[in-house]
């Protein structure tokens, strides 16, 4: 799809939009050591996976919720009996259809409005498609697959290489134990993607899936996990949407990449889910030596997000790059930020964030930078901008800085302020109208995102901004 | 934890300091209050981050070495013209009313267990008067502790378009008692516990600036609050040097209530061996065309650590609000740690804020290019330090505070 093509596209009909639910499957509201048995059976799961999601259970029972933090957003109404764990898609090919005809006409009509097929015919060399909770689509380039790249459903991966997730399954990266919901996602997981890149592996072109959610009280669990082997790289990216609902969604999704020695992996995201959806995430690397990790994160939706893409250092000379831009609007807290643990000496990191809070919207940049003892050499730049549009809403920032070694260069700048009433101005003598002048300023103030992302991402956020501003200013 | 020191006080003890101070029943009342709610109240926040409390007060263990009727302290209090500064009982005395109406005003008597318990047990008060209009410099106050236990207050009112420059100092006196007389059996031996509540209240126009130096003996435990209101095209600034104690966990805040009000918050610490410093610069914008300018300066060594929070809050109504803060530490150890959280707190979106902070070590090239001139590197390095701390000594208008920090500097760094 062109970018003059997305353009035209009428954006409040791509996300406005929901579909009559049809399923084959839906797990009993609530959950109990039966209902994840049942997940677990129905996905002819092995044992031990079995057993890792029964683990994660009892962790997540034990886990108090995180409402202690300083400025959390209220999580009171998250009541997990209420979310329907699991829904299965009523499509017949189990793993993903193999052709884009093959996918009943509803789903198609979805992923149509939303641009995927078009995306892909373009420029991505593999799209795999989540439709509630399993991916129905599935495909990926031959030539990619003649490297040897793997890049399929995780209920796939967990048949055809059951060795790998044995190893990397929420076992170092991204353990139940890290938190509440990462407990609940180790418990009742379901989809996401498996990419795994062998050595001296460029994949040139990104790899990409697409999350969306269309029933009511259902919450999203997908699992993503990313094997960058040493000398290989990949730029995946994942976006999401679901329509609005009266009832409270849920999304707790687990991210796990392993960068390995001199590898590069960039994870980008641009999340837009509907304003009642509370995106509770849990996103972890670990970097090895001469590794490079990059996080590109646009958050857009929901009525509440804590996300805090993190990377471990592990090794000498790895590098992290974090770039996130939050944009809330009317009733959102988008609580979001980066956490790097630099482990190993001569590691870098770079944090820039950038924030626009708007009609009462909040929101906080909340980030952890950990120097530890005997990482020397390693340095840390971070810089948060925010852009406040009216006096309703909040602007936070909550950043930590943890520094055991004395070796180091740390530098935390951020600033916060509202939109030049002279940039606007400026603007305006030129012959833009208010509206017109605000958005090209909220375009150039989000750029150093945007330039990150392939050309139809790019598009695509600057579309959702649009939309998220139109008739609300004057 | 908030019911462990409760063994050893008694409402006789609290009622005991109080008569011993001829104090009227109010404030009787209000100690005893602060007593009672020591059972439900929690000790100050510290920053938490997985898996990590920042500062450990439970460590504290307060019931071993607070002793609430060993109060024995040395005061020196120098007034300029036209200001009174005057001691607890005195004060009560001649300034009755004035002083029921300000306590607690400024400061929450019950604002978390340490601060009760200074309201239930301080016996060293000092209250610093300065009249409408009323110009003042070098008011001074002199604190040395001689005992195992010292709990301070300290009360500032400033009327309209008074202006008045304070500079307390706390040490430990060279007579002070031997700590920690059953030390040899329960390990608290050479501990002790020093705590300043400081209330300041700035009317309209007026200008406080309040100047601490803090170096007690690296075997003290030290809680500090000071927290001052500024009335409208008031000031209320604040200079914090933290030199001495083994543990010091402070907090210096203004709250700005009226239309042009102004504060600067200005720390400098420098721990060395095992000192902790946990030290809290905080402001809030509640007015419109407010200002406020945050700035800390720290050097660690040995094992020293550090933490430090910074909060520019705005409110809502904060309209053309300006508020920047800067955090700088220089680790001169591999051992030492350095933790830092600025933060932003802004409701208003007619406000310009910044804040940054950074970490690091003497510069490579400024120290090559010194000893290049010749100068070794332990000098060159001490020259470096010394040379970290300027931008905050420009800020120090009080010589005296100015003089003394330097020293004290200098002589850590020898």
């Amino acid at each position: 799809m062109s970018s003059e093509e997305l353009q035209n596209t009428d954006t409040e009909a791509r996300f406005e939009f929901k579909k009559e639910e049809s399923s084959a499957f839906e797990a009993e509201k609530g959950l109990t050591e039966e209902t994840i048995r049942v997940i677990s059976e129905d996905k002819n799961e092995p044992e031990w996976m079995l057993e890792r999601r029964l683990r994660a259970l009892r962790v997540f029972q034990e886990m108090p919720m995180p409402d202690d933090w300083p400025g959390a957003p209220d999580l009171s109404e998250v009541d997990v009996d209420e979310i329907v764990p699991y829904i299965r898609p009523d499509i017949d090919a189990r793993g993903g259809a193999d052709n884009w005809e093959d996918l009943p006409d509803e789903i198609q009509d979805t992923f149509d409005k939303l641009g995927i097929p078009e995306a892909e015919k373009n420029a991505l060399s593999g799209v795999g498609a989540q439709y509630e909770s399993e991916i129905v689509y599935q495909n990926m380039q031959e030539q990619w697959e003649e490297k040897g790249v793997v890049f399929c459903d995780m209920d796939k991966a967990v048949q055809d290489h059951e060795e790998i997730l044995k190893e990397y399954f929420m076992t170092k990266a991204v353990p139940p134990s890290d938190n509440k919901f990462a407990a609940l996602h180790g418990a009742v997981w379901s989809g996401g993607s498996f990419v795994y890149v062998p050595e001296d592996t460029t994949v040139e072109m990104p790899v990409q899936a697409y999350f969306r959610m269309n029933s009511d009280g259902m919450g999203q669990f997908e699992h993503t996990l990313i094997i960058a082997e040493e000398n290989s790289e990949v730029h995946y990216i994942e976006g999401c949407s679901a329509p609005k609902y009266s009832e409270f969604n849920l999304h707790s999704g687990g991210v796990e990449v392993f960068v390995k020695e001199n590898a590069h992996v960039q994870y980008s995201t641009v999340q837009n889910w509907s304003k009642n959806t509370y995106n509770l995430n849990t996103k972890r690397a670990i970097a090895e030596e001469d590794a490079t990790m990059e996080w590109v994160s646009g958050s857009m939706g929901s009525k509440a997000t804590m996300l805090y893409p993190s990377t471990i250092l592990k090794g000498p000379g790895a590098t992290d790059n974090h770039i996130t831009i939050a944009f809330a609007g009317e009733g959102q807290d988008i609580d979001t930020g980066a956490k790097v643990y630099h482990n190993a000496p001569d590691t870098k990191s770079t944090i820039e964030s950038k924030s626009i809070s708007k009609d009462g919207g909040r929101t906080n940049y909340r980030g952890l930078v950990h120097i530890a003892d005997g990482a020397k050499d390693s340095s840390t730049a971070v810089e948060c901008d925010a852009l406040m549009f009216d006096n309703n809403s909040t602007s936070d920032t909550m950043p930590y800085m943890e520094i055991q070694e004395s070796q180091v260069d740390v530098a935390h700048e951020a600033t916060v302020g509202k939109i030049g009433d002279e940039d606007v101005f400026y603007l305006q003598s030129r012959g833009l109208d208010d509206d017109d002048a605000k958005q090209m300023i909220v375009a150039g103030f989000i750029e150093p995102i945007t330039e990150e992302l392939p050309i139809e991402y790019a598009v695509e956020l600057n579309r959702l901004i649009e939309l998220e501003m139109e008739g609300s200013l004057g | 934890m908030s019911t462990q020191v409760h063994a050893n006080l008694t409402e006789e003890q609290v009622q005991k300091i109080s008569s011993d101070l001829d104090e009227p029943q109010w404030m009787l009342q209000q100690r005893l209050e602060a007593l009672e709610a020591l059972e439900d109240l929690e000790m100050p926040k510290v920053i938490r981050t997985p898996g990590r409390d920042w500062t450990n007060l439970d460590a504290l263990e307060f019931d071993r070495f607070v002793d609430p009727l060993d109060r024995a302290q040395e005061k020196d209090r120098v007034d300029a013209e036209g200001v009174e500064v005057l001691g607890w009982a005195e004060a009560l005395e001649e300034h009755s009313d004035l002083i029921e109406e300000q306590f607690g005003s400024v400061v929450d008597p019950q604002r978390d267990y340490l601060t009760a318990l200074s309201t239930a047990l301080f016996s060293a008060g000092t209250v610093i008067y300065v009249p409408e209009g009323v110009v003042a410099e070098d008011v001074k106050v002199r604190t040395r502790m001689n005992s195992r236990s010292l709990f301070n207050y300290t009360l500032v009112i400033a009327e309209q378009s008074a202006s008045v420059a304070i500079l307390e100092r706390q040490s430990t006196g060279e007579e002070s008692v031997a700590p920690a007389q059953d030390g040899a059996f329960d390990g608290t031996e050479g501990r002790r516990y020093y705590s300043g509540v400081v209330e300041a209240v700035a009317g309209e126009n007026a200008h406080i600036q309040y100047g601490a130096l803090q170096n007690l003996t690296e075997d003290t435990y030290n809680y500090q609050v000071k927290r001052g209101h500024a009335g409208s095209y008031g000031q209320v600034n604040w200079i914090e040097g933290n030199i001495g104690t083994r543990l010091t966990k402070s907090s210096v805040e203004t709250r700005l209530l009226g239309e042009g009000s102004e504060s600067k918050i200005v720390g400098a610490f420098f721990g060395h061996e095992d000192q902790h410093f946990d030290v809290a610069s905080r402001v809030w914008h509640e007015a419109e065309h407010t200002t406020a300018d945050l700035v800390t300066r720290g050097v660690l060594d040995d094992e020293a650590r550090s933490v430090y929070e910074g909060v520019q809050d705005v409110g809502d109504s904060a309209w053309s609000t300006n508020s920047y803060q800067r955090e700088n530490t220089l680790m001169l150890s591999d051992e030492s740690e350095a933790d830092a959280s600025p933060k932003l707190i802004i409701n208003n979106h007619d406000t310009e804020a910044s804040h940054s902070a950074t970490v690091g070590q003497v510069d490579d090239e400024d120290l090559l290019y010194m000893v290049s001139r010749g100068i070794d590197e332990e000098d060159a390095t001490d020259m470096l330090v010394e040379g970290f701390f300027v931008p905050v000594l420009e800020e120090v208008a009080v010589d005296e505070l100015r003089d003394d920090l330097e020293t004290l500097v200098s002589e850590r760094l020898d």
